[in-house]
């Protein structure tokens, strides 16, 4: 008889007791191998071996294609053992041999093609282009990496082919193994050891120890060293091994049992679906997780179907599983059969019909043997145990239904979901049925097909992770998720200014890629920066005043042939349904590209839909701060007012009435490819608006300069646009037609524009986005009216800033102190509204005194505020602001 | 194994079983016998456990701490004698049955409570 030893670090192994354990062949009962029991101290030996292995690092170290390499070279040696394997497996486990002298090969496949997607498919790192997390910029990427020591605990149904099913991914991803198979059926797995050891596997990476499930589970699934527990056996185990492993954290991948149904349609092939549920219930003498075993059958051809499954069970060939002619080998075990036994006298007792089987069977010529015929129990109802717990044996169990929906409400009456087979001649039908059905695998005109790269698992209490695919290599490995910042600075990083009474931050990334064509006639540019851009079908938004007023024809006839449209159903203030509908009609026409023709409203709608036309779905979808990885829809604009500077910024505003509130697109991937500023396009602007969204326009300027993330780019352009709109403000207000000074105004929106979007605002605009969104009052109104007092309020945390905006709006500094200057620009903020006629006091705007309570708490939690130059966290010192402003 | 030859089966209690199960029995208000049965627990392996069923005539009984546990006599002759035991103990409550002849070699890891079957079969 032969004798196998246990494989611990590169060598094969008496068990430490010196105790040895009979194997025997199912089909005879006779013996056929002793094999070493391995104990407590063999365990710990190979889980030590493994550690060391994986610490020394010539394995878990090797690139993905070295041990691809290596891995290969194991198959090699397995396809050379091919045929000890097949007989061996086939003599231990009961296998029938037209079935076991597969298992080699299979077994080479599955690590040959788990090789190669490990080389060339699997994701070991990946980018994450967006990070979700806008305020600590820098490279973000996965890598994979090996969990550690795996344990695989095998069954004996398939005691080769599943083992590799663990082997093959724990190695391949850099782990190193500790393999125990079933007690029953050890044999094979000491063999693939011995293939390992000719491939030149490292010592100590992989590891074979046979012996009790019982008394090594609890050192393999309970010792500090191990990472990871792979299982295949019983519901009930797999609980334990998941609370033993809880102890010190393990990953598992558990593949318990199953009560799978066989679902024939009424439309099914009749051929095909007898032959389905035999081979579903019957292969390998129904030992398989995966079978079938409640075949639910239509009530309009349960007849039939029964009649000519009947006799095909009927005429299945038992006998010794060596034979070739066999069609079924004989139970694993004394035990099993015993199982079965219990369970088909349970059928009975519970009233199911035993129309075929329920026995023993002899075969000829030998004595002894586990044999069963293949049984099959008529008029079964889905609550009876017979229905609902795992035989393991070859008793298939039929139940009739009326309805597809029944059909799946049944299936789904079980504590488990491993598989399930649907058989029908309607594809679509026979798939809305699986879909239906909650399990792990579900097979259609098909059933027990595995396959290398497909997913194998359980859902509910069949287990948890699955085995094959890339799913499996996933599962033996953990990710490290890997963040280098992009500044390496504490003064840059906004984070760590949580814990620092220092909240500036000193470094930035400046990044405005607008192309801005400006001056009298810069329309005409246009065709050509629709051509540039790889465009010829654009959609023109704008609003009804705009559009009335003969701008939006002006653009269209720019545009010659490029133009697909002119939408102008956009309202101030837009909502999200206002995208949407303009994002439906520019879907409509085909556009490749969007043309704003108007306001901050009618430009960050275009953004919107840029967006939106880009990615598909609804604007709601994409309310996210730098989330976008890639050009949207080619944007152009044309801004009929001075004040938002929306025609260069990363932001639109949008009103959602779900969180009844305005909602933000922040990315740099939403600035418009083009700003073009015509001044023809503001000459009929009202002197109430120009002036109000001036102010708007001034206010982005000074916060950006008070910002905590003010730079000196913005610094430059703000001031700038400082000097340009106190110049030039009054200008246009005194003669709404200057040419002039209108484009300096539009110059100084945009400048303006550039600033803030990367210097942010602040408390200013805090607050008038509270009192704009509870008492309507007009954005750029309601900036100006807040903005000197919000200055006066920053005065001790922006003096050098606010001194600068001083000399921009022209206040004669001789001789003062910083201090007295910076307080001089919120005085010479005031002097510029009042000279240009800017309502001054909220009394004035309809905002009532006793809600300016609830306006500081409001203002408070306004995103803007994070940014404001001196910290705000009292909503009484915001009041205070909100009275001084009444 | 037909009535009028019948073996006492050999069943052993460990420390708490017997006042685990009284508990039970009274909280449930139950006065069946306590039966020993056996089950597939899914993919590979069988396991003892503990069910409340009618006794039936063909059933191997044993009066033991004052509790009366049956067997089928089939299950008996497989499994062998059978030790209950009743663990309490870091996320694992319940009780444990091992045989003489274990069904599995995973014989006695799980724990179970005491099944109440919804129809007398075992």
């Amino acid at each position: 008889m032969e004798q196998y030893k246990l494989f611990i670090n590169g060598e094969f192994v008496d068990a430490d007791s010196g105790k040895t354990f009979e194997t025997i062949d199912p089909g005879t009962e006779a013996p056929i191998a002793t094999v070493a029991q391995a104990g407590k101290a063999d365990a710990e030996e190979a889980i030590a071996a493994a550690r060391k292995a994986f610490d020394r690092g010539d394995w878990s170290g090797l690139t993905p294609a070295a041990r691809a390499a290596k891995v290969q070279d194991f198959a090699d040696q397995i396809a050379r053992q091919g045929l000890r394997l097949a007989f061996t497996e086939s003599m231990n486990s009961g296998q029938v041999i037209s079935l076991a002298k597969f298992m080699p090969l299979i077994s080479v496949t599955l690590l040959r093609n788990l090789s190669l997607a490990a080389v060339t498919k699997f994701p070991w790192e990946e980018e994450i282009p967006a990070s979700g997390n806008a305020f600590a910029p820098g490279r973000e990427f996965i890598r994979r990496e090996p969990v550690g020591v795996c344990v695989g605990i095998s069954p004996w149904n398939y005691p080769m082919y599943i083992a590799c099913w663990k082997i093959a991914p724990a190695l391949l991803m850099g782990n190193t193994m500790v393999l125990k198979p079933a007690s029953y059926t050890p044999l094979t797995a000491l063999i693939v050891a011995e293939a390992a050891k000719a491939a030149g596997i490292p010592d100590g990476v992989f590891n074979v120890i046979a012996g009790p499930g019982r008394e090594l589970g609890e050192i393999l699934c309970t010792h500090p060293d191990v990472d990871k527990i792979a299982f295949t056996g019983s519901t009930e185990v797999g609980r334990e091994i998941m609370r033993m492993a809880a102890g010190t954290i393990k990953k598992v991948t558990l593949e318990l049992g199953g009560k799978s149904a066989t679902i024939i349609l009424d439309d099914a092939d009749m051929e095909l679906a007898v032959e389905g549920a035999l081979f579903s219930n019957f292969f390998n003498q129904g030992q398989v997780c995966s079978s079938g075993s409640r075949v639910l059958v239509s009530s309009k051809i349960h007849d039939e179907f029964l009649d000519k499954i009947i006799k095909r069970a009927e005429s299945i060939r038992i006998g010794y599983q060596m034979d070739q002619t066999s069609h079924m080998g004989p139970l694993v075990s004394k035990q099993q059969l015993a199982t079965v036994e219990r369970y088909v006298k349970l059928g009975k007792e519970e009233g199911a019909e035993l129309i075929t089987g329920g026995k023993r069977v002899e075969v000829k010529g030998i004595k002894g043997g586990f044999y069963y015929a293949p049984t099959i129990f008529a008029n079964v109802n889905n609550k009876m145990r017979i229905a609902q717990e795992e035989i393991f044996g070859p008793v298939l169990c039929i139940i009739k239904y009326d309805s597809d929906e029944e059909a799946i409400a049944i299936a789904n009456d079980s504590v488990y979901g491993l598989a399930g087979g649907v058989f029908s001649t309607n594809t679509a039908r026979a798939e809305r049925v699986a879909r239906g059905v909650r399990t792990g695998t579900i097979w259609i005109n098909n059933y027990h097909i595995f396959s290398d790269y497909c997913p194998f698992g359980g859902y509910k209490q069949s287990g948890v992770g699955r085995e094959l695919g890339l799913e499996s290599l996933r599962e033996y490995t953990q990710i490290k998720r890997i963040h280098v910042s992009a500044i390496a600075d504490h003064k840059s990083n906004m984070t760590f200014k949580i814990m620092s009474d220092y909240k500036k931050v000193e470094g930035f990334s400046y990044n405005c890629p607008t192309a801005v064509i400006a001056g009298h006639g810069a329309l005409s540019s246009i065709y050509k920066a629709v051509a540039d851009l790889g465009c010829r079908r654009a959609l023109i938004l704008t609003d009804s005043g705009v559009n009335k007023a003969g701008l939006a024809q002006l653009v269209k006839d720019a545009l010659v042939d490029f133009c697909v449209g002119i939408y102008d159903s956009i309202s101030p203030d837009p909502d999200l349904e206002t995208v949407d509908v303009a994002t439906a009609v520019a879907r409509e026409l085909k556009a490749d590209c969007i043309i704003s023709v108007g306001g901050g409203s009618v430009i960050d709608t275009a953004k919107g839909v840029c967006v939106t036309l880009k990615n598909g779905g609804k604007v709601n979808d994409y309310l996210n701060f730098l989330v976008l990885t890639e050009p949207q829809t080619p944007h152009i604009v044309i801004p009929t007012t001075a004040g938002t500077g929306s025609e260069v910024t990363n932001m639109a505003v949008l009103t959602s009435k779900g969180a009844g509130r305005k909602l933000f697109i922040v990315d740099t991937r939403i600035m418009p490819n083009v700003a073009i500023l015509d001044p023809r396009f503001t000459m009929t602007l009202p002197k109430d608006l120009t002036v109000t969204t001036a102010m708007d326009a001034m206010t982005h300027a000074i916060e950006a300069m008070m910002s905590t993330l003010a730079n000196q780019i913005c610094d430059g352009l703000a001031l700038h646009a400082i000097r340009l709109i106190n110049e030039n403000l009054p200008l246009v207000v005194a003669d709404g037609s200057n040419e002039k000074a209108r484009l300096n105004m539009q110059l100084a929106a945009t400048m303006a524009g550039w600033a803030f979007t990367i210097a942010q605002v602040g408390l200013a605009h805090g607050m008038a986005h509270t009192i704009g969104t509870l008492h309507h009052v007009p954005h750029g109104v309601a900036c100006g009216i807040v903005l000197p007092k919000v200055m006066r309020y920053n005065v001790d945390h922006a003096a050098d800033k606010l001194a600068l905006v001083a000399q921009a709006l022209g206040t004669n500094t001789a001789g003062m102190k910083e201090h007295d200057v910076a307080l001089a620009a919120a005085d010479a903020v005031e002097s510029l509204m009042k000279k240009v006629g800017h309502p001054m006091r909220l009394r004035d705007v309809g905002v009532p005194e006793e809600n300016l309570a609830i306006c500081a708490f409001h203002a408070i939690a306004d995103t803007a505020v994070i940014f404001n130059g001196r910290p705000v966290s009292d909503p009484n010192e915001v009041l205070q602001i909100y009275r001084q402003a009444y | 194994m037909g009535r009028g030859w019948k073996i006492n089966p050999i069943v052993k209690l460990g420390p708490g079983v017997s006042q685990a199960i009284g508990s039970f029995r009274a909280d449930k208000g139950i006065q069946q016998p306590i039966r020993i049965a056996l089950y597939f627990s899914g993919c590979c392996d069988s396991s003892l456990y503990l069910c409340v069923v009618t006794i039936l005539e063909t059933d191997l009984t044993l009066e033991l701490d004052g509790l009366t546990f049956v067997i089928n006599p089939e299950i008996y002759q497989v499994v062998g004698e059978v030790t209950i035991s009743y663990v309490d103990e870091m996320g694992r409550k319940g009780f444990v049955l091992t045989s003489s002849k274990p069904v599995g070699e995973w014989d006695g890891c799980g724990v179970s409570d005491i099944k109440i079957q919804p129809n007398l079969y075992v």
